[in-house]
């Protein structure tokens, strides 16, 4: 005849053997699902390096160039075209001094 | 009686318990063991097999290099993309489960016109499972061949390293393998980082390397030139703006492209740099203490030493100081002031600016100096004006940078933000400012040999330099010239060092058959310094500006008719 306390830990273990079992069921599944994000995120990434390889290629500074000089009739910057801030207050400050007096 | 024995209690009970004991025993290990089998399989069943889940969250689509992590991004100073991973699909066939192989290669060829039907044909009749068709196909064919319904077809996903701006700084980002391995350049000397998905982003800028490499190939053309360098670089920390080699090469054609062109004549090329060493030879002048800016060398009759003479490209029948020597640049003046400080001060400064070394730059593709060091005043003297020392453009943009940068090294870098583990002084701020100056004045005075360079409002200086190319087999070319130019912009509080290299230009009938730096090179630095310097955000300064700080010293240049007396 079988005592109570064998009886109580035969269930017990019967019990957290079930357990574990679902537990690792659960985690595979999840697992799973954890790699095929992790795929989507790579493939996702994959599409973005993708479209941004298409806007480098697309803005490469030769194309760009081409299109700044023969389409939009850009040139290149002068020294003229630049002019410091700071000189420019002094020459309206020497221009209206001189007007004052 | 026996019988009667049999039947006696005592034995009987005896027997029955001996009977229990084993009955107990037995049981107890049956027990025992199917617990343990019991345990043993719930642990094996609760192990999580991870190779296994990866199988079956991978589609069929996708091979084992896909799995991998996708290999991270190169980008510039600008973070724009300068290599990137992408993946492609490459469409295999299993033979034996084609049903009507000639109605699959009239789909097949209809899908692809440039797939042979011979090809095809052999392919398809082939005794094996898995055969590669092809290695790459589009987004829009892809969607083809699945309406097409074509049985036993296997479409496979892949990464594929690209580089979208071609030509662009190929030299510096180098390639992957087939495996998506670095084998060159960035790839290779960051491979363990970009292998895990982590980006790298360099201190290269997109548009100036672009800028520069158009100028100079411009220029490489105009003198049938060999090739070419071109260095820009931040004067104070040592970032890489551009890095130029030519010829250079598309990216994403690594494998197919000559080994010539791969070579990197900005790092890895060593060159005798003639003249452009100058600089260095007055620095150590200045620092030695045993020379100053007015003491003066009689270079009006070739130099005898040995059996070599050395000569003046212009000579100058009167004596001339040390910012004379340089602006003429020349030969037996620099030759006379390496005779007063020796050998052993100009090795040693020559190891603490880096010249005798190969640079810690991020790349494997470094070139190892070659100085001739038997300490004989020959040699000496030589290698005073850039003969029997060879460095690399790099090394000589670094060595620059030091001299301007107050005397602090300056170590070339390629990661954009790096900070400098210490502040390493070589020559002292009082010689970098007298250096300066007589940079200043290679470019702005009317005998300097850059005028060419002189792009009003920026205040270019530098120093040029134009040397016999070293025969391989022994020797110099003499019809074969290297032609450089080092320097930094602008001068009064220099940002930013631009040094050019040009392999064997051929004189033209516009430079009259020069094809001398001053000539070559340094109409390439203005145009350079032009367009670049708006992009950098170094402003135009005009020297009529009550704003305008010089910060430079005034040395007086006199020119060929000026002399004074001996």
């Amino acid at each position: 005849m079988i005592r109570y306390p064998s009886s109580f830990i035969f269930f017990v273990i019967l019990f957290v053997g079930f357990s574990l079992y679902q537990i690792k069921h659960f985690i595979t599944k999840k697992e799973i699902e954890l790699t095929q994000i992790q795929n989507n995120i790579k493939s996702a990434k994959s599409d973005i390096n993708i479209l941004k390889a298409e806007l480098t290629y697309l803005k490469r500074p030769d194309r760009i160039e081409k299109i700044a000089l023969n389409k939009l009739g850009l040139r290149e910057v002068l020294l003229t075209d630049i002019w410091n801030l700071e000189d420019l207050v002094d020459v309206t400050n020497t221009i209206s001094n001189g007007e004052k007096k | 009686m026996k019988t009667f024995e049999f039947f006696d209690l005592d034995v009987r009970k005896e027997n029955q318990y001996k009977f229990r004991k084993i009955k107990l025993l037995i049981s107890s290990l049956l027990l025992i063991m199917s617990f343990t089998i019991i345990g043993y399989r719930t642990i094996s069943l609760a192990n999580i097999n991870k190779e296994k889940i990866l199988n079956i969250s991978y589609t069929t689509t996708e091979n084992k290099s896909f799995q991998k992590n996708l290999r991270g991004n190169i980008y510039d100073r600008n973070n724009k993309i300068l290599a990137t991973t992408i993946s492609t699909l490459s469409l295999n066939i299993n033979p034996q489960e084609i049903l009507n192989k000639y109605q699959t290669i009239t789909k097949l060829t209809k899908i692809f016109p440039y797939l042979k039907e011979e090809d095809l044909f052999k392919k398809l009749n082939s005794n094996k499972k898995h055969i590669n068709l092809l290695r790459e196909i589009s987004p829009r064919e892809y969607v083809s061949l699945l309406n097409a319904g074509i049985e036993g077809l296997k479409i496979e996903k892949a990464n594929k390293r690209i580089y979208p701006n071609n030509t662009l700084a190929s030299h510096i980002l180098g390639a992957t393998d087939i495996d998506g391995k670095g084998i060159a350049g960035v790839e290779k000397k960051f491979d363990s980082q970009l292998q895990v998905g982590k980006d790298v982003t360099l201190s290269i800028h997109g548009g100036i390397q672009h800028i520069t490499r158009e100028l100079l190939l411009d220029q490489i053309k105009k003198f049938k030139a060999e090739g070419g360098a071109g260095i820009i670089m931040n004067a104070k920390n040592g970032e890489l703006f551009s890095i130029i080699s030519l010829p250079d090469y598309n990216a994403n054609n690594y494998n197919s492209i000559l080994n010539e062109n791969l070579f990197n004549k900005a790092t890895k090329g060593i060159y005798e740099l003639g003249s452009t060493l100058k600089l260095i030879t007055a620095a150590i002048a200045f620092e030695s203490n045993l020379i100053n800016e007015n003491d003066v060398f009689d270079v009006s009759k070739p130099l005898k030493i040995s059996s070599r003479i050395i000569n003046d490209f212009k000579p100058l029948d009167y004596a001339i100081n040390i910012p004379e020597v340089i602006v003429h640049s020349s030969n037996i003046g620099s030759a006379k002031i390496a005779e007063k400080f020796g050998s052993s001060t100009q090795l040693k400064y020559l190891r603490s600016l880096g010249l005798l070394n190969m640079l810690s730059l991020e790349i494997p593709e470094l070139g190892k100096p070659q100085v001739i060091r038997d300490k004989k005043v020959l040699s000496t003297m030589t290698i005073s004006y850039g003969h029997g020392i060879s460095i690399t453009p790099m090394h000589l943009a670094s060595a620059t940078a030091t001299i301007v940068n107050s005397g602090v090294k300056v170590n070339p870098t390629l990661i954009k933000g790096k900070e400098e583990e210490k502040n390493e002084v070589i020559i002292s701020k009082e010689t970098s400012i007298k250096m300066k100056s007589i940079m200043r004045l290679v470019v702005s005075n009317k005998n300097g040999t850059a005028k060419k360079a002189e792009a009003s409002g920026y205040l270019i200086g530098g120093k040029t330099g134009t040397a016999e190319k070293i025969n391989p087999s022994g020797g110099y070319f003499k019809k074969k010239n290297i032609v450089a130019f080092t320097g930094a912009f602008p001068m009064n509080d220099p940002q930013f060092i631009i040094t050019i290299m040009i392999d064997n230009p051929k004189g033209q009938k516009f430079s009259f058959g020069y094809r001398t730096a001053g000539w070559v090179v340094a109409p390439v630095v203005k145009k350079l310094v032009t367009r670049v310097a708006p992009i950098l955000g170094v402003k135009p300064q005009l020297e009529s500006s009550p704003n305008f700080s010089n910060n430079l010293l005034d040395f007086k240049i006199r020119g060929k008719n000026d002399g004074a007396n001996l």
